[in-house]
Order: C-alpha cells, then sequence, then structure tokens
C-alpha cells in the first residue's frame, strides 16, 4: 500500500541565499528570498504553490504564503525535529501530494544562525527564534543546569562513550572536516570558501566539548534555502530535469526526548530510519553515488555512515580513510561542503545540494551522478533519510 | 556551578520535592510493577500503570559517559571550565547527569561514585556525583578541595 508514494514526487526548484556570518537582511528576508527562487527556478509562480511546509520557527506557513502571494494553501504541516526536520519533509510532502491533497509544495528553511546571539550593530532587529520542540523541556530541567547548553555538549554525553567504545582515532573526524572543507572550496556560495584546512589546522584548535574540536563542529551562518515538490508526472512538464523522490523516512531512538536512559547510549534515530529508506527506494546503499550527510559534528556523521550500513559499528573510520568520501572518491561526502564548512542550513542546503548533482549542474559535481543519499539529524537524535535519483 | 536554577513543573516538579523532602537522591518506582525509572514518566512502559512513588535510592553508581566541556555558555559554569558533567548509571538502572567536584582528566568510564543532591531552591535539587571512597581512596580530595559552588 505504502509502495504508491515512493517514485511519485520529485524536487522540481531549489533556492538558497548565500550563507553568511552576520547578515544584513532580516531573517524573514532570508527565508522570503530563497523561497521565491525555488519556486522561480521551478519554472512555477507562488499561485502554484497549494502546500506548505514552513521552517521550525521563525515564521508560519501562513505569513509565508501572505508575503509570497500564495492565495490557496491547501495543505501545511510543520515538522519539529531541529535539523532532521527538512529531509524528513520530503516525506511529508510526497504524502501530501501523493495524496492529492496539494499539488505543488515549498519546503522552507531559513535562520540567523550566527547573528541571534552575535547581531552587527546596526542588524535589523528580530523577535524571531527557533522552535525547540521536545528539546526544549528536557534541556531546561535536565541538561542546563549542569553546565550542557548546547548541541556540542549534548552530544558529548554519548560520543565520549562512542570514541572509548570502539577506540576511533581523531584521525577520522579529521578526515570528514577536511573533505568538507576541501568541497567548500569549490563551491560558490561556500562560507569557508578561500579558507583551506590543513591537518595541522584540525589538530591544532582547542576543544569545545570532548571529544569535539572547533573544526568537528558546523560553522553558525545566516542563510535560508527552500525546495518545490510535484509530482513526477507534472515534473516531466517542467524547466529542469526531475530529481525523484525515491524514498525517505525518519526514525527516533527511545526514548527520544532525552539521551541517558537509551539502552544502546549510541542508538540514532537513522539506526531505525535506514533500513526503511533503503527499503521504500529500493536501493541499496552500495548503489549510492554521493553522500549528503547531515554534519552537525564531525563524529555524528561517522556513527551515521554505520547507522545507513556502509560500516560495521566501529567501522567507519576505514570508510573515511583514503580518499573515499573525497570528490573522485567512491563515496563523496558533502560535495558543497556541508554544514562544517558550506554554512547550516538545517541540512536543506544537503537537499537542494543533492538536487543539483542529480541534474548534473553542481559546482563540485559528481561524474555521472544517478542516486544520492540525503541524512537529516537533529534535536537529541532524531533522524531522516532521503534518497533521491535521477529521472529514467 | 551554574547560575542557571530552572523551576521545574509538573511531575519533574514533584521528583525535585521528593527529593529535597528526603534529603536524599530519589527516583520514580512504579507501583504496579516496581520498575525504577527516569525521568519521571506518566505512564509506566512495562506494565502501562500510572501509580508511582518516588524512592530514595542507595546512592550507588558508576559512569557510564561525561562531557568535558572547554567552554560554557552559562557563566557560572564558564570559570570551572574545563569541567566535566557525569552520565551515571545507578545500581537501580535509571540514568541521570551529575555535577561532580572530579577534575575531567581523573574520570574513567566504569568508575564506581557515591551520589548525593544538594538543593538550589524550594523547588530544585542538583545531583552530585563523585568516585566512591573505596574504589579511590584519595575521592576525599574534592572535598578538601572545596565544591565550585562553595
Amino acid at each position: 500500500m505504502g509502495a504508491d508514494l515512493w517514485g511519485t514526487t520529485a524536487i522540481v526548484g531549489v533556492g538558497e541565499t548565500d550563507y553568511v556570518r552576520g547578515s544584513d537582511r532580516h531573517v524573514c528576508d532570508l527565508i522570503l528570498d530563497a523561497a521565491m527562487e525555488a519556486i522561480t527556478d521551478a519554472g512555477l509562480e507562488p499561485a502554484d504553490i497549494n502546500g506548505i511546509i514552513p521552517p521550525p520557527g521563525y515564521m508560519s506557513a501562513e505569513e509565508i504564503a501572505a508575503h509570497l502571494g500564495v492565495p490557496d494553501v491547501a495543505y501545511h504541516v510543520s515538522v519539529l525535529m531541529g535539523g532532521a526536520s527538512p529531509t524528513a519533509s520530503l516525506q511529508t510532502a510526497t504524502m501530501a501530494i501523493a495524496g492529492g491533497l496539494a499539488d505543488n509544495v515549498l519546503v522552507c528553511m531559513g535562520w540567523n544562525g550566527y547573528s541571534a546571539l552575535r547581531p552587527k550593530p546596526d542588524a535589523r532587529p528580530t523577535k524571531r527564534v527557533m522552535n525547540l520542540g521536545p528539546m526544549g523541556e528536557t534541556v531546561r530541567n535536565h541538561y542546563a543546569p549542569y553546565g550542557l547548553m548546547s548541541a556540542a555538549q549534548h552530544y558529548s554525553l554519548y560520543l565520549r562513550r562512542y570514541v572509548e567504545t570502539f577506540g576511533i582515532p581523531e584521525d577520522a573526524a579529521a578526515a570528514v572536516a577536511i573533505a568538507c572543507r576541501n568541497h567548500a572550496q569549490l563551491n560558490s556560495k561556500a562560507l569557508m570558501r578561500g579558507t583551506p584546512l590543513s591537518r595541522a589546522d584540525y589538530d591544532a584548535a582547542p576543544f569545545i566539548a570532548e571529544p569535539l574540536r572547533k573544526f568537528d563542529c558546523c560553522v553558525e551562518t545566516d542563510c535560508a534555502t527552500a525546495v518545490v515538490m510535484t509530482s513526477l508526472e507534472h515534473a516531466r512538464d517542467l524547466v529542469h530535469p526531475a530529481v525523484v523522490y525515491l524514498g525517505g523516512a525518519e526514525g527516533h531512538p527511545e526514548p527520544a526526548d532525552e539521551i541517558a536512559n537509551r539502552a544502546n547510549l549510541l542508538e540514532l534515530g537513522i539506526h531505525r530510519a535506514a533500513p526503511r529508506a533503503f527499503a521504500r527506494a529500493g536501493v541499496s546503499p552500495h548503489d549510492i553515488d554521493v553522500l549528503e550527510i547531515y554534519d552537525c559534528f564531525t563524529y555524528v556523521v561517522l556513527l551515521q555512515l554505520e547507522a545507513l550500513g556502509y560500516a560495521e559499528p566501529g567501522g567507519a573510520p576505514a570508510f573515511v580513510a583514503d580518499g573515499n568520501i573525497e570528490l573522485g572518491g567512491r563515496f563523496p561526502l558533502n560535495t558543497h561542503g556541508g554544514l562544517l564548512s558550506q554554512g547550516h542550513c538545517w541540512g536543506l542546503n544537503h537537499v537542494v545540494e543533492a538536487t543539483r548533482q542529480l541534474r548534473g549542474t553542481a559546482d563540485a559535481q559528481v561524474t555521472d551522478a544517478e542516486l544520492a543519499l540525503v541524512t537529516g539529524y537533529g534535536d537529541l537524535g532524531d533522524g531522516s533519510v532521503a534518497i533521491l535519483g535521477r529521472d529514467r | 556551578m551554574s547560575t542557571y536554577v530552572p523551576t521545574p513543573e509538573w511531575i519533574v516538579l514533584d521528583w525535585h520535592h521528593a527529593c529535597i523532602a528526603a534529603e536524599v537522591l530519589c527516583i520514580q518506582r512504579c507501583t504496579g510493577c516496581g520498575r525504577w525509572r527516569h525521568p519521571p514518566r506518566r505512564f509506566c512502559p512495562a506494565c502501562q500503570s500510572d501509580r508511582t512513588t518516588f524512592e530514595p535510592v542507595t546512592g550507588g553508581g558508576s559512569v557510564l559517559s561525561f562531557a568535558v566541556s572547554h567552554r560554557s555558555l552559562d557563566p557560572g559554569w564558564q570559570t570551572h571550565a574545563p569541567y566535566a558533567t557525569l552520565l551515571v548509571e545507578l545500581d537501580e538502572g535509571p540514568r541521570l547527569l551529575a555535577a561532580t567536584t572530579t577534575p575531567p582528566g581523573e574520570i574513567r568510564i566504569g568508575q564506581r561514585l557515591a551520589v548525593r543532591t544538594e538543593a538550589l531552591s524550594e523547588h530544585f535539587v542538583l545531583v552530585w556525583a563523585d568516585p566512591a571512597a573505596h574504589d579511590e581512596p584519595t575521592s576525599m580530595a574534592p572535598r578538601a578541595r572545596g565544591n565550585p559552588h562553595d
């Protein structure tokens, strides 16, 4: 029954702002700029959009519709999984389209990830904030009083266990950080273009929350991205080659709302989402040509690669070694630079990059890319997976 | 120590009040099947009963993992950086975070711990854990150095 969904929708439009530290633009302008660019890129007009999935916070679907000039919103929903939200939104959009609830769905993300804490003196003030969703209660009550306020600190609780259980070397984390930085040198919009990262730079950087050093952590940015999804049938009439949503899934660790009492401290939502996503798409991990992995932190990428089946538990260091994840390697990873070096747009920038790879228009193009895998990771370990393919 | 002291609500507040009244760490226990659980939950995941008590625990546990923060957004904690936060597995089974007076370099996964509580307000207790005396002969040293909040 569910099989009717998968492979019936496609991404037809993408938009993204610049990725900057300290934007002159109001966060709402960033979101609306990216949204309008995605609609235009699809060859559509705002009036063609009738489904909206807004960012987790900052702006509502109602506001987005009103500012863009979308006259008839037939469906909207908010997805609250932190950084797993945008990639999970693709399956939600697919349900709406395949179920006949909406024809063309706009998925938006945007935020003032840098300026929220450090606004420029002349920046336009904003009261817009992210929706912390289910994570807020746990952090307020159980983590923050113990000095764990930031994501790096929360995740270090299980990353310490990961590193010690398997003897994960810093080499592996550095390989991820450096691959993303290398790819950012090729991406016209990457924040870290022009700022290469050497292994010596990586080693010399201070710890933030062990095992995370400075360059294991993504860059805080002001930015926005958006995509438009529609039926594959409609997509074939539009301007760009259709990028088919072959399958996807979400998953949550148990319990999802706190880390400490999980039977397996190293369980991510991706462990549950990955087998579902591969089964739905009808492909296996080794069919994939491009990996766009949610890289809030390098070690979280390593754990996800294991969860996806690219390595046994503890085996990710061998997978990321020897240039395997670099452009030209077997599994190029985060070809836009990722959250670590392009900028942090909650992983919808990974979806934008995967779409460009499959259109054949990426700045760091993988030769003959036919299948791309995108992950999302958010809150206290929620996960999402999307498998995208060229239309055949 | 934390300059941030939350005022919890709902069943989390009930837990703090129980710990404050007992002057030791209490943990929620299912009246139906006897299982311990934390953080407080409405229904028992094993037997679905919502009848519970908060009962004192032995205070024994071990280090399941720990965070070492080299910087903090909390001004109080920032003065102690780098500081460790322990993920403690209690002998009764449930796990929780605990502050510690032990320097990060002296903490090991699996280390035995003794847990105690400190009321920071009428509505909030902070959980502390340090190496148990029989496990670490030098465990009185942190007290001699003074707690970070003293």
